[in-house]
């Protein structure tokens, strides 16, 4: 036997967690039973993703990941609606918006506007859908936009406990963004494994927010998929906040298919864990489909974050944008991997990429591995990665002007965090945003 | 009153020296004017009296109103009313410039003792004096200086300049790049600020930004010293002549 195929601690944990929890978890119909399955297989042949897999390189789970927390007590924290606003934080609390809570992986109905959408389309737990799944969850749960080969998405399939299946009907638009707060709560360092899915009618029109956030400092591992399938022509904007405790890891994954004409809007706002790999795999499946992924990192302390994302050109005439941006302190590591593939038969791709850091310290690290995989020769695509310092002369004409050196400093910071968040089209959101990135700084001079 | 002694400057980390013993006296309320051929020190006198940390003063004194400034910070220096008017003013993406200039005025006027503007008060304030110096609203909204144009920058500067309300204002080569409808502008925003309680130092290579703004004093500065003092004809001596005896023709 090599010694790659020998389980570290936490891939037996999890493997014994598979075992033992098929009895407890949600999900009596046939259909979800072979889900689970296949996740569970993917897993345990996989194991946890290191170093000499390529696409965890710098994000090596069987170092980073010492033991598997065993799942968050079912029996949950009692929470209020003022608790739900409160650690959401003010600018995340004020963006008006329809509101969906889970804690610990358990929706959370009476904190929940589970009726909000009307006619426009329908919300459902995701343990209830589990049990009896509506056709049009059946179809989409687990097939969006798998990635070919994921064990940290597999094993979020065979270990979900909660979230929300959303359908939106065609040509609906709704009157205010669904936000769905994921709170962690659990007194006991624990494993949440949640799962949302968002089906998007044609020509339907939502913004969707995801919030991570928690009320307990003790460590979480976290496990989230998110799953959207963009109708023909439908639009959405998806914005996804993560502030979690010091200790947490969060292993997300973002998988979009956008049919012809749709447009998706992207942002991944992150600031809180010890670990965190956001990954979003974006495949386009008609012509004429828009997707911009843009994305913010501030990270401070010894915080790892891994930003990945594989935008597939699987038809011709489809646009990919994608702006990253990481403010690293200390001793903190941002990674961002971001690989365009176009088919061959997809012409008149245009996708461009730009990943850029700004180090706040001199053992900061930066690590951008921006890739292109091009198979049709009428396309328009490339990428750029910066990394830098906050500009001496930048700072010197501010000073100049009479403000401060700290001052300074963070106002140049939070432009250029700006520069991205000011993307979002939405407002209330993109307030919020820059608002959040503010309060990181912990400039409240900044707030005019 | 501005006054340098013997100043001797170098940039940091490096062993040349670029001003080599400047002496100059500005009284309050008088414009004086630097010219010289480039290379000179110019821009490196407006960086070193607004407080650049690029350079080292190695001998000598800027004392402004008699308090020596060569140890302040650059923000010390704009509360205690020192402005520098960039050569090429910095473009700031991500931030608003109607932000930078609140910042900025609320931040000197909180070190003056003064208290902040309201919002509507700062508002009224900015619009009457970017309507003088002819600068559209939307160009207020805007990151500060993206996308502008030479003489667009300028005119920020001066918009600056007149929020601030500086006693030492430092103009360096406010001209440059700039057409002649744009220097008049420029011209006339920096003539409105002209008072008997404020002093002002224009640096510029050519004699054209002076038939505008018309200097009590012009020196000539080559080769890290003021080598030459005289009225406001002393520019067009140069103008006529060049920097030929200067330094410049061996270059």
């Amino acid at each position: 036997m090599s010694q790659e195929a020998r389980k570290t601690k936490a891939e037996q944990g999890f493997a014994d967690q598979l075992e033992a929890a098929q009895e407890t978890l949600p999900g009596t119909s046939d259909w979800a039973l072979e889900l689970r399955a296949t996740g569970r297989h993917a897993y345990l042949s996989a194991g946890l993703p290191h170093r000499r897999v390529e696409e965890w390189k710098y994000t090596d789970l069987r170092t980073l990941v010492r033991e598997a927390y065993p799942p968050a007590p079912t029996l949950g924290v009692a929470l209020t609606g003022d608790d739900i606003a409160a650690v959401l934080g003010e600018h995340m609390a004020a963006i008006d918006a329809y509101r969906i809570v889970i804690v610990d992986g358990q929706l959370r109905t009476e904190l929940s506007d589970m009726d909000a959408l009307g006619t426009d389309g329908e919300i459902n737990s995701l343990a209830e859908a589990l049990d009896a799944p509506s056709a049009w969850v059946k179809d989409a749960l687990g097939a969006v936009n798998p990635p070919e080969s994921d064990p940290v998405a597999a094993l979020n399939m065979a270990l979900m406990t909660g979230g929300v299946a959303v359908r939106l009907a065609d040509g609906a638009c709704p009157d205010k963004a669904l936000h769905i707060v994921h709170v962690h709560a659990a007194q006991t360092a624990s494993h949440i494994a949640t799962r949302n899915l968002l089906v998007i009618g044609e020509r339907a029109n939502a913004t969707v927010i995801e919030s991570y956030v928690a009320t307990s400092q003790v460590p979480a591992q976290r496990s989230v998929v998110t799953e959207a399938a963009i109708g023909k022509g439908a639009r959405l904007t998806h914005v996804k906040y993560q502030n979690e405790a010091d200790e947490t890891v969060h292993l997300s994954s973002w998988m979009m298919r956008l049919e012809a004409e749709a447009t998706y809007a992207g942002f991944q706002f992150s600031t809180g864990a010890a670990v965190a790999r956001n990954q979003a795999f974006v495949r386009f499946a008609g012509e004429g489909a828009v997707s911009h992924v843009n994305g913010a990192v501030m990270l401070r302390g010894k915080q790892h974050n891994d930003t990945t994302m594989v935008i597939d050109h699987a038809v011709p005439g489809c646009e990919s944008r994608e702006h990253f941006k990481a403010v690293i302190d200390d001793d903190a590591r941002a990674i961002n991997q971001c690989k365009a593939i176009v088919q061959p038969h997809a012409q008149k791709s245009d996708g461009h990429q730009m990943a850029q850091a700004l180090l706040l310290s001199e053992t900061a690290e930066f690590d951008s591995k921006p890739e292109l995989e091009i198979f049709a020769d009428d396309v328009v695509c490339g990428h750029g990665s910066t990394s830098g310092q906050v500009d001496d002369e930048l700072l010197f004409y501010l000073r100049s002007r009479g403000i401060p050196e700290a001052q300074a400093r963070a106002l140049l910071v939070a432009a250029f965090v700006g520069e991205v968040v000011e993307k979002i089209e939405d407002e209330p959101v993109r307030e919020a945003l820059l608002g959040a990135s503010r309060a990181w700084l912990g400039a409240r001079e900044l707030e005019q | 009153m501005l006054e340098i002694k013997n100043l001797h400057v170098k940039i940091a980390d490096e062993d040349t020296e670029i001003l080599k013993g400047v002496d100059l006296t500005i009284p309050k309320g008088e414009v004086h004017a630097i010219m010289g051929p480039n290379g000179s020190g110019k821009s490196t006198l407006s960086y070193v009296i607004a407080g650049k940390e690029d350079y080292d003063v190695t001998k000598g004194s800027i004392t402004w109103n008699g308090e020596d400034i060569t140890g302040m910070e650059p923000d010390e220096r704009a509360a205690a009313g020192i402005f520098l008017a960039f050569q090429y003013p910095i473009e700031i993406p991500g931030v608003a410039t109607m932000t930078f200039l609140r910042t900025s005025l609320n931040a000197v006027r909180k070190a003056r003792g003064e208290d902040e503007l309201s919002t509507p008060d700062f508002m009224r304030v900015v619009r009457e004096k970017a309507k003088e110096l002819d600068i559209k609203d939307d160009k207020l909204k805007r990151p500060l200086n993206v996308g502008f144009s030479g003489g667009e920058k300028k005119r920020q500067e001066i918009l600056q300049m007149s929020l601030l309300e500086p006693s030492l204002c430092v103009l360096d080569e406010t001209d440059s790049g700039l057409d002649i409808d744009a220097v008049k502008i420029v011209s006339e925003g920096v003539n409105a600020l002209r008072g008997p309680d404020r002093a002002m130092l224009v640096i510029t290579h050519y004699q054209r930004l002076l038939n505008y703004i018309v200097p009590d004093k012009v020196h000539v500065l080559a080769d890290g010293k003021i080598v030459r003092s005289g009225g406001k004809e002393l520019a067009l001596e140069l103008e006529q002549s060049g920097y030929a005896g200067f330094g410049e023709a061996a270059a």
